[in-house]
């Protein structure tokens, strides 16, 4: 008896042996592989979450041509005008001067905002062996403010004065295949306030987040609290909520928001209006990003 | 009678097992082309591992789909991200067999493989025309097959249905060498 069940076992084992055979190879594989699969996808497309920058920085050779626009409407029941009643458009060139950093310069039309930034890719988030729970991006931009807009007329508006310089520390965190948040502790030096006595320096923190709704299109939402805003006239928090659409080469956001400011410096102390649907408070806010890529991949290697 | 059966068993498992010789490639190289007249989409993996069991003729692949290289770099984002999903789906595996394959035959043969490929979730059997090339010790595998886009569940936006081709040319090319355990 003993011997026919030892029998029964062998013959059980040896077909177990025959029969796992193909899934063995791909098990083998799977372990010469393990070192490797430490992959997570950027927690966002785009370099920007609504108005402000992500953790994103684009690839080496990569020249994108961004436009910012945004429109709103002036209180009043009888508007003429066409559309929209005001219009200011930020366009502006990033180019990936590495993979790591970014280079970008921009003019405002509204509020005749000269800006560039530099942005440095510090940590990508990594799962595996070299764990790394967070993308770090490092954001140091520089304004210079050309307006002679009657608010300021009361400065000296010596060109020192008019320069602004934004630092942040963005943070962000794929947590699922489809959700993404960032956090964005921020320092804004703006001397050119609307009275001497308003603050030069600012501390705020950004809130931005990501939900993806499908493989192309995505829910993202973005806000800032300033902790020191400045005092000679009320302003509030930059807010937006928007769609971002990522198709080839073309990228396009759409977004509500109350602020009309498209530079770090501006939308962060001084965004005048409250976020509401009344006139002229929501703004319409349309970016399209059009990428060049000027080296092939391919051929780098 | 039971006894001398038992022995047989046991001899022919170990004749089984020892046998089973392998041969593996660690960098393999698969390349895939879309072809239209909008834009031509070319993408390559020089990391593809693929190990054969030279007795049973079983054959299995395994791929990254984030180490695809394209000439765009942002194609490489919209590829793990929006179409392969590749935090979901990591990997795309075949394992088949090399039908009527005889490993000891020198030079060059063409076999058809005829296996299970997997990606973005979806398995499908396919059966692939390729070229074997043994010298002494090392094989090489290469071919090329057509794949169609929509038998993996992938979904492309209809703005971009003109740039993406509905059959995609895929490219292999396998050097396989001794593998001891």
């Amino acid at each position: 008896m003993t011997i026919k069940k030892t029998a029964i076992a062998c013959l059980l084992l040896l077909g177990s042996i025959q029969m796992s055979t193909a899934q063995d190879l791909l098990e083998i594989l799977n372990k010469e592989q393990k070192s490797i699969t430490n992959y997570v996808p950027p927690a966002f497309k785009m370099t920007r979450v609504a108005f402000g920058h992500s953790t994103e920085v684009r690839s080496k050779g990569v020249l994108e041509l961004f436009t910012a626009t945004r429109f709103w409407n002036l209180p009043g029941d009888r508007s003429q005008s066409f559309a929209a009643d005001k219009i200011t458009t930020r366009i502006a060139l990033e180019y990936g001067v590495s993979d790591r950093l970014s280079f970008g310069i921009g003019g405002t039309t509204f509020d005749g905002l000269f800006d560039s930034y530099f942005k440095y890719k510090l940590w990508r988030q990594q799962k595996g062996e070299k764990s790394m729970p967070f993308n770090v991006a490092l954001l140091q931009t520089g304004s210079y403010n050309s307006s002679s807009g009657s608010i300021y007329s009361g400065l000296s508006g010596d060109f020192s004065e008019r320069l602004a310089f934004t630092s942040q520390v963005l943070v962000s965190r794929r947590m699922s295949s489809k959700f993404s948040l960032q956090l964005a502790p921020t320092f804004v030096h703006k001397p050119l306030g609307v009275s001497n006595q308003d603050n030069k320096n600012f501390f705020a923190l950004g809130f931005g987040a990501r939900y993806k709704l499908g493989p192309h299109l995505a829910l993202v939402s973005e806000y800032y609290r300033t902790f020191n805003p400045i005092d000679s006239f009320d302003t509030y928090d930059p807010f937006a909520i928007g769609v971002n659409w990522e198709l080839g080469d073309i990228l396009i956001q759409l977004m509500l928001t109350n602020t009309r400011n498209m530079v770090e410096d501006t939308f962060i102390t001084q965004t005048r209006n409250n976020f509401n649907f009344k006139d002229p408070n929501l703004h319409f806010g349309f970016n399209a990003t059009y990428v060049f890529h000027l080296s092939n991949k391919l051929k780098n290697k | 009678m039971n006894k001398s059966f038992l022995a047989l068993l046991i001899i022919l498992g170990f004749v089984i097992t020892q046998n089973s010789e392998k041969v593996i490639a660690r960098q393999g190289q698969v390349s895939f082309f879309s072809y239209t007249s909008v834009e031509n989409i070319k993408a390559e993996n020089n990391q593809v591992s693929s190990i054969i069991d030279l007795q049973e003729g079983t054959i299995a692949v395994d791929m990254l789909m984030n180490a695809f290289i394209f000439e765009k770099a942002l194609m490489r984002e919209h590829f793990n991200e929006s179409y392969i999903e590749s935090d979901i789906y990591p990997k795309a595996t075949f394992e088949g067999k090399i039908l009527n394959f005889d490993a000891n035959i020198q030079g060059t043969q063409v076999k058809m493989i005829k296996g299970v490929f997997k990606m973005h979730g979806v398995s499908k059997e396919i059966e692939i025309k390729t070229k074997i090339e043994n010298n002494n010790d090392s094989y090489l595998l290469s071919g090329v097959f057509e794949t169609f886009v929509e038998d993996y569940n992938i979904n492309i936006p209809p703005l971009l249905a003109g740039n993406i081709a509905k059959s995609i040319e895929v490219n292999f090319k396998f050097e396989y060498l001794p593998y001891d355990n």
